[in-house]
């Protein structure tokens, strides 16, 4: 285990963290087996006892999201997005249960008062309470403007506020059904609010619950406020308006877990297809030794996955490190990781043919599960809108700095390391930044098709960015998988060098605003001959990895 | 539990292996395995140590002390037996000692423990990684004590200790005067998990290092092994079945008898 003496992050020592994840990984051989998993999944069973025999005393799970002070145990964001990954790789509808509480304790964490964090936060930690998350509503999913659930001041004799009335409903709640008190968001004269509300309170109708495609093993609930009384010690931070700026704070870090559950979801699936694929026997010989299975439908997974995996980790290090503003990273990581996951599970499903959509092969359930990861949370088109928002205007900002100096970053690694397809992320990064400006300079920032098409760029070339990083610290510290990391981000770099190319060509021609000559310009100005040519070798570069996947000779 | 509660003092003999899922490779060396990309884990046989070691600690008060001859990392073992509630760990590391066999391995424990109070010692039955079923039994022959191995359930009262064992076809009882080994059976007991109040709380409690010259023993000398791995190979891979073709039910039966009888020999 690398013990190397970095800046101080956030949160528990490797060590700590990996006998946490020693834990959840006992979990599979008692409370969470795969018979008891794909049971809850076929009875749409939410398995309350296993859930709170998770955060009881045996085990105390919840205790890694509350922070030292408040009985917790202080875990930082790798430590987070590592158990999470962890849990979703054995069930995502239990770990959408665990998520609530996190989610929940959020607006606590980030805005509550000293005396509500004690109360509410310890309570958390004791282990006795489920906790869910309210926000969404019928009208307002991403779009909290739209908000309608109201929270209207109660006043003594005095004038003096003693309490609001909640009048309103949510919907679409994880564990709304079941939890022992809620964060719910409501709009006050003063803006919206967030308010814990406990189960019971007079007024407060927890629904039943929704029937899913996938996550059924989760509680998703309508709930109902009618004149519901709460006091004024449970408006969260004392403060009436602060609630949309407690949300958006910790987007940046939630949406970070969500690509860490999609993650564990990717990963539960590949390690379904690569045994299988490597003992099922068509034709003479196994499915694993098998070109046009292997690169169709299970190394562009691998990588992706890979390459997930380094952008999660090196986002949730620099928020361990006291970065703030980390919201976009956060969409990137959610948008790439959740995607990803989804096409592996799809795919998986394909590579075991007849048995892969047959429920006890479970990569039938992973598909069904994964796809809420492109959702909830702000869908994937969401994170799109968001990326290509904030980047453009951070590269009209930094007059274009942003993506050079990634550019001329990936430039420098590939003097040192010249077989990580760095050069192609830095020419992606570069065609990248011209394009944004083109984009900008001709006012095609109002078509949301364009601005979705560079939010597609953006995300590969940063997340690419990341695995090049990836493969010099592993080729730097000697790493064992070092070798793997780099043929995995070579390939990444083709599909990266690829997409950007036909995403130039998508708006320039597709747009309709530029003549012949000034396309053929543009694509001089952008290398396009050079980007294209990223196909050198990549078949090669597969077979390479398919023989490290599958452990060929 | 019957008769006077006393405090009881346990060791927990405890080695790091292999997790059983893990891809083995044989090294170039061809007697020993590639370990770059392998899990390791607590010995699931000295799970159930631990497990019973905190059980009767909980009934009968005393202390839990974990003891494991190996590498560094094998101190990671020691930290999660910390985080299930055992109270105290030691590692010895050496490099001396990576070249013991069993016996060796023993030796070495022993020494160790000849200067600590202790009532009783647990042990997995065997390593799952080597299955030697040795080094349980060689302690307590070296420490000159009783030893009951493949115990599935213990009693302690009155300075002595009642185990109970499966053999064939029934459940045997053994009594020993303290201080006395055994080692486990699946069955014992289902291990506790590493909580996460456990963990939090492991990271400060003591974690002796020590080597060979620190518990007295000549690093030349203890060495030795009296056993050596020639080769290791892996078991030979099954070859394909064999549908037996033919006209009717007869006519398979006939090739069947025939090809168990010439080709197999079997009958």
């Amino acid at each position: 285990m690398a013990t190397s003496p970095e800046t101080v992050l956030d949160g528990l020592d490797s060590e700590s963290r990996q006998m946490v994840i020693d834990t959840v990984r006992q979990l599979k051989k008692r409370l969470l087996t795969k018979e008891k998993i794909l049971e809850f999944d076929k009875n749409e069973f939410f398995p309350e006892e296993t859930i709170r025999e998770m955060l009881g005393p045996e085990i105390g799970l919840q205790l890694l999201v509350i922070p030292e002070e408040y009985g917790g145990m202080g875990g930082g964001t790798l430590d987070c997005a590592e158990i999470i990954r962890e849990i979703s790789s054995i069930c995502l509808g239990v770990a959408t249960g665990f998520f609530a509480i996190q989610l929940g304790s959020d607006p606590l964490r980030v805005g509550a008062t000293e005396e509500q964090k004690v109360k509410w936060l310890g309570a958390i930690a004791d282990g006795k309470v489920l906790v869910a998350y309210a926000v969404t509503e019928a009208g307002a999913g991403s779009n909290l403007a739209a908000l309608k659930t109201k929270a209207d001041p109660v006043s003594n004799d005095a004038g003096k506020i003693i309490g609001y009335k909640i009048n309103g409903t949510k919907q679409f709640i994880s564990t709304g059904g079941y939890a022992d008190f809620i964060t719910v968001l409501a709009k006050t004269p003063e803006g919206p609010s967030f308010f814990i509300v406990e189960k019971g309170t007079k007024g407060f109708v927890q629904g039943k619950g929704e029937e899913k495609h996938g996550i059924r093993a989760s509680n998703t609930s309508p709930l109902s406020f009618t004149d519901v009384f709460v006091p004024v010690e449970n408006l969260i931070g004392g403060v009436p308006g602060q609630g949309l700026k407690q949300a958006n704070e910790v987007f940046g870090y939630t949406r970070l877990m969500v690509a860490a559950m999609g993650l564990g979801a990717g990963e539960a699936a590949l390690k379904i297809v690569i045994p299988y694929a490597m003992e099922r026997i068509q034709f003479g010989s196994p499915l694993s030794e098998k070109q046009g299975y292997t690169h169709k439908l299970v190394v562009p997974n691998a990588v992706r996955i890979e390459v997930a995996a380094a952008y999660i980790e090196e986002t949730a290090i620099r928020l361990d490190s006291g970065e703030k503003d980390l919201q976009v990273e956060g969409s990137i990581a959610k948008l790439f990781a959740t995607e990803s996951a989804n096409k592996t599970a799809d795919d998986a499903i394909q590579a075991l043919g007849g048995y892969g959509y047959i429920s006890e092969f479970e990569v039938e359930k992973i598909k069904r599960d994964v796809k809420i990861t492109c959702i909830y949370e702000g869908t994937s088109e969401i994170q799109q809108s968001i990326i290509s928002t904030f980047r453009w205007k951070k590269t009209r900002k930094t007059k274009g700095k942003y993506y050079m100096a990634i550019s001329s970053e990936m430039e420098e690694l590939n003097n040192v390391m010249n077989d990580a397809g760095c050069l192609f992320y830095s020419l992606a990064a570069s065609a990248l930044n011209d394009t944004i400006m083109l984009v900008n300079d001709n006012r095609l920032t109002k078509e949301q098709y364009i601005m979705f098409a560079l939010a597609d760029m953006m995300t590969h070339v940063e997340v690419g960015a990341s695995m090049a990083r990836k493969a010099m610290n592993f080729t730097k510290s000697g790493d064992p998988e070092a070798k793997k990391i780099r043929a995995m981000s070579r390939i990444f770099a083709n599909e990266t060098s690829q997409l950007v190319a036909r995403n130039i060509l998508k708006i320039l021609m597709g747009s309709g605003v530029f003549d012949q000559s000034s396309i053929s310009d543009f694509m001089e100005t952008v290398s396009y001959n050079k980007l294209i040519c990223s196909f050198q070798n990549i078949i090669k570069d597969m077979d390479m990895v398919a023989d490290m996947l599958f452990e060929r000779g | 539990m019957k008769g006077r509660l006393q405090k009881v003092e346990i060791i927990v003999l405890l080695k790091q292996v292999p997790a059983t899922e893990s891809f083995v490779e044989i090294a170039d060396d061809g007697v020993s395995i590639k370990t770059d990309r392998v899990n390791w884990v607590i010995n699931p046989y000295d799970e159930f140590a631990i497990e019973e070691a905190i059980q009767i600690k909980e009934a009968h008060g005393g202390s839990v002390t974990v003891i494991s001859v190996g590498p560094e990392k094998a101190s990671e073992a020691i930290r999660t037996a910390l985080a299930m509630g055992a109270d105290k760990g030691v590692l010895i590391n050496d490099p001396a000692a990576e070249k013991c066999d069993c016996l060796g391995i023993a030796r070495i424990l022993s020494e160790a423990l000849r200067n600590v109070p202790f009532d009783l010692i647990i042990a997995g039955q065997r390593a799952v990684d080597d299955d030697n079923f040795q080094v349980g039994p060689a302690v307590a022959e070296f420490l000159s004590i009783p030893h009951i191995s493949m115990v599935i359930k213990e009693e302690i009262a009155d300075g002595k200790i009642r185990c109970h064992k499966v053999v064939e076809g029934g459940t045997v009882i053994l009594e020993a005067p303290l201080p006395a080994l055994f080692t486990t059976q699946r069955g014992l007991n289902e291990p506790r998990y590493a909580s996460l109040p456990g963990i939090m709380k492991a990271k400060r409690k003591p974690l002796d290092i020590k080597t060979l010259a620190d518990i007295g023993l000549d690093a030349a000398k203890a060495g030795k092994p009296k056993t050596k791995i020639v080769s290791m190979k892996f078991p030979p891979e099954r070859k394909d079945g064999r549908i037996i073709e033919g006209e009717s039910a007869q006519a398979k039966a006939a090739e069947l008898v025939r090809a168990l009888s010439e080709e197999a020999k079997v009958i």
